[in-house]
């Protein structure tokens, strides 16, 4: 194994997968600082990109999106106490304060290197724990991969902040668009209203680009018209130098938060698709649980910054270990790279490993360079990603729409694609306008297809229903969607109680 | 002021290649090859390695896009309902006729313009190394003791359903039948033991050397040479030939110039000795027919396999 990952690595730093990792990375970095672009959307932008590249070049390129992404989204976080995603929420809680107190320079290099702590960390597990999972996934037939899909829709739609009611509807009406066009089995035509484009069912990816990239732009253009908040930033003045040694024995020196951090990004990375958003929250949380301190959280301590971003790296780890292993997406950042997988020709899934090794080894080690990569970036370049957030909106997000309309039509050059995007960027926005939340409604699209097919493998397998109960792995699965529902039954009360207003993006 | 210049002129010349596509000389841009299966299948396997020397001999990038779906018809409706310009082609196989016959979709061989054939692959009767049995006569006691028990993946109403459909019959057992479009995912499927048989072929082999699968008997004439281990079904006592040959179609109405560069083009790159190499690694042979004996093969290959479809039942028109 380790063999292959060393082959991996000295494939991977060729110049011809270097240059285009180097490029995402950048590109992930800037795309993570700016306010109001998510990854998922820097993602999209960059997949068209890669369409003519060799497959492990595309992927290499999309791999440092993703880490880079995860790194730059600290930047803002700790300077201007603006989140640059979701995923970096966590970070202003002490990131802010401790710049805003006079040392921004170790606010902002401690996320750094906790950013890439939590990554390497991830990529231990990235590396050692596929293979074993691709194992367990082969030994899933139809009964456990019906139950695993309900349980990762039911636990998607439990996390939504406001109701529990509009998360399960928004997932359903996900699997609701994934019954137009053909049944997977006999190719009967369904709700398509003998329009012909509808025949071949709707495709996956112009929907969430519709989703999460259009429509948030859209609630973003509107949110900037309410008026400049004014930033009481950080004066940019003020050197960041900082003693690097320190600020890594300041992260060393507390291995235990590190580890578990570490270990809830992962654990939420694996499931599929609850993401980064959820990671860093829940992480500071469990920090905030375990403190010695609980009462300092928030005032500009290292513990904060610490469990927000090894979070969020280790996250991105978690995520690429189910789409090799379980050919599932693990959030939409990796639903796109599925999509990339597809378009290069490669089925992931349990034999993806075994069949692709210096494919899969390959992202392996650029997940492992592209946090080095970042790294490179971020020395010489912190002050000028300060400068990245001085552009303006009204040219940004123009430019960001041009990109996702040319990137739908490039996925099979046809104009459809657009007018799908467009359907779906309009009606995304409406569910956001009407508090529906986003997430289970693309986990809706993506699981639809595969729950019915997976429903009628069962039940053409063995007419016998009880055996989704009782087979030991489906029948746990089922039991833990029953536990997730009560838990958040559970949860929302406690919420309402307090009547505490959250307010977040969907990135999940 | 010469950066406007240079706009202007780039503005210029990107306005006339999209208004006189005309007076382009075919092909001036890439030629999309639907494969209406899965990525990793056998039918990609296949056309992954054929479209670079496509490529070459074309003059144009070639671009395999994966539409799969519905037994393999999503795809054939796509390439059906795509401009004819001679800018898709579709990569066939004789699922084409099945699917037609047992009432999966309309779209039939007719629908299409022949271009050329490519390969020919034998069927393989494939077992799961989860199963009790090690060989053909194992099986078929099983599976006359239990009459309607032993799975088969299989995508309904293609190939894979035929094939297995025709032992069926050679030999008087009944299997049940469990939708699993396409090879890569019944592999996954037979792999974990969930299903117990499916057709598969030798671009399988390095599995069964691994001791992963189990290969039963194969549906050729005489053992491949590939693996020369591997008993034909005839010299078990199952009267069953079966295989799978897969070609490039058009859509209907391609101009006859556009046909004959592809023709030209698909003879060419399947004479590729690295074509030749690359199918004999997946135990497929080349078949080469051109676009006239191609097109009177199909009309012959239809009429088998409605006989087919009537005798193992499944005919729905």
């Amino acid at each position: 194994m380790f063999e292959l990952l060393g082959a991996g690595l000295a494939n991977i730093v060729q110049a011809k997968y270097l240059v285009p990792l180097f490029i995402g990375t950048l590109v992930g970095v800037v795309g993570g600082a700016l306010p109001g672009i998510t990854i998922t959307m820097t993602v999209i932008v960059v997949l068209p990109f890669t369409f003519g590249l060799e497959p492990l070049q595309g992927l290499a390129a999309m791999i440092g999106v993703y880490v880079g992404g995860e790194t730059g989204g600290l930047i803002t976080s700790c300077l201007l106490g603006i989140p640059g995603k979701p995923s970096a929420v966590a970070t202003t809680f002490d990131g802010f304060p401790m710049a805003k107190a006079g040392e921004p320079g170790r606010a902002l290099w401690l996320g750094v290197w906790a950013s890439i702590f939590g990554g390497l960390l991830g990529a231990v597990f990235l590396v050692a724990s596929t293979g074993p999972l691709a194992t367990l996934a082969l030994a899933f037939g139809p009964w456990e991969y019906f139950s695993l899909f309900i349980l990762a829709l039911s636990m998607v739609a439990g996390l939504v902040e406001s109701s529990l009611v509009k998360g399960l509807l928004s997932g359903a009406i996900g699997c609701v668009v994934t019954i137009l066009g053909n049944d997977p089995v006999m190719g009967k035509e369904r709700l398509t209203l003998g329009i012909k484009f509808l025949e071949g069912g709707i495709p996956f990816l112009p929907v969430l680009i519709g989703v999460f990239a259009f429509a948030q732009i859209m609630s973003e253009v509107q949110r900037m018209g309410g008026g400049r908040k004014a930033l009481q930033a950080v004066d940019r003045g003020l050197s960041l130098a900082v003693s690097h040694l320190r600020v890594m024995w300041e992260i060393l020196s507390r291995p235990v938060l590190l580890l578990w951090s570490t270990f809830i990004g992962l654990v939420i990375g694996v499931l599929p698709a609850i993401g980064g958003s959820a990671a860093n929250m829940l992480a500071y949380d469990q920090a905030k649980k375990f403190s010695s301190r609980p009462e300092k959280f928030g005032t500009g301590i290292p513990e904060g910054i610490i469990a927000s971003e090894a979070s969020n790296n280790a996250n991105v780890a978690g995520s690429l270990v189910t789409i090799m292993a379980f050919g599932i997406p693990g959030d939409a950042v990796t639903a796109v790279m599925l999509g990339a997988l597809t378009i290069h020709g490669i089925q992931s899934g349990p034999l993806f490993i075994s069949q692709n090794a210096t494919l899969a080894y390959g992202m392996f080690a650029a997940y492992i360079v592209a946090h080095a990569v970042a790294l490179a970036i971020l020395l010489p370049g912190v002050r000028w990603m300060l400068r990245i957030v001085d552009i303006p909106k009204a040219i940004l997000f123009p430019v960001v729409v041009v990109l996702c309309v040319i990137g739908a039509y490039a996925l099979n050059n046809t104009v459809d694609n657009v007018y799908v995007l467009l359907v779906f960027g309009v009606f995304g926005y409406g569910m956001v306008k009407f508090g529906f939340p986003l997430a289970p409604f693309i986990l809706g699209v993506i699981l639809g297809d595969q729950i019915e097919i997976n429903l009628i493998r069962a039940v053409m397998s063995d007419s016998d229903p009880w055996l989704f109960l009782t087979r030991p792995i489906s029948g746990g699965l089922l039991l833990a969607s029953v536990l997730s529902f009560a838990a958040a039954l559970w949860q929302h009360r406690r919420v309402q109680n307090r009547t505490a207003a959250a307010q977040g993006d969907a990135d999940f | 002021m010469n950066r406007i210049a240079l706009a202007a002129s780039l503005a210029a010349v990107a306005a006339t290649s999209v208004a006189f596509p005309s007076h382009a000389q075919y092909p001036d841009r890439p030629l999309k090859l639907v494969v209406p299966w899965a990525a990793g299948g056998d039918t990609d396997n296949i056309f992954r390695p054929f479209a670079p020397l496509m490529q070459k001999h074309f003059g144009q990038t070639v671009v395999i896009a994966n539409v799969g779906g519905a037994s393999g018809t999503k795809g054939a409706k796509e390439v059906k309902d795509a401009p004819a310009d001679g800018y898709t082609v579709l990569g066939v196989h004789d699922y084409i006729h099945s699917t037609y016959y047992t009432g999966v979709a309309d779209v039939n061989h007719a629908d299409f313009e022949p271009i050329c054939l490519v390969a020919s692959t034998p069927s393989v009767l494939t077992a799961s190394p989860k199963t009790a049995w090690s060989d053909m006569k194992g099986l078929l006691a099983d599976a006359k003791a239990r009459p309607g028990q032993i799975s088969v993946g299989a995508t309904l109403g293609s190939t894979s359903h035929f094939f297995p459909a025709l032992v069926e019959k050679a030999t008087g057992v009944k299997f049940k039948y469990v939708s699993y479009e396409g090879l890569a995912p019944r592999m996954n499927a037979i792999l974990g033991g969930h299903i117990d048989l499916t057709d598969s072929n030798l671009t399988q082999k390095g599995k069964v050397e691994a001791g992963q699968l189990k290969f039963l008997g194969i549906a050729a004439e005489k053992r491949n040479p590939e693996m020369p281990n591997v008993p034909t079904l005839k010299e078990l006592g199952v009267n069953v030939v079966y295989d799978v040959n897969r070609g490039l179609v058009a859509p209907k109405a391609t101009p006859a110039p556009a046909l004959a560069k592809l023709e030209t083009a698909c003879l060419a790159a399947a004479k590729e000795p690295a074509f030749a190499a690359a199918m004999k690694l997946q135990g497929t042979e080349v078949r080469l027919m051109d676009r006239k004996a191609y097109g009177a093969w199909l009309k012959q290959n239809d009429d088998l396999n409605r006989t087919i479809s009537k005798d193992l039942g499944l005919l729905k028109r």
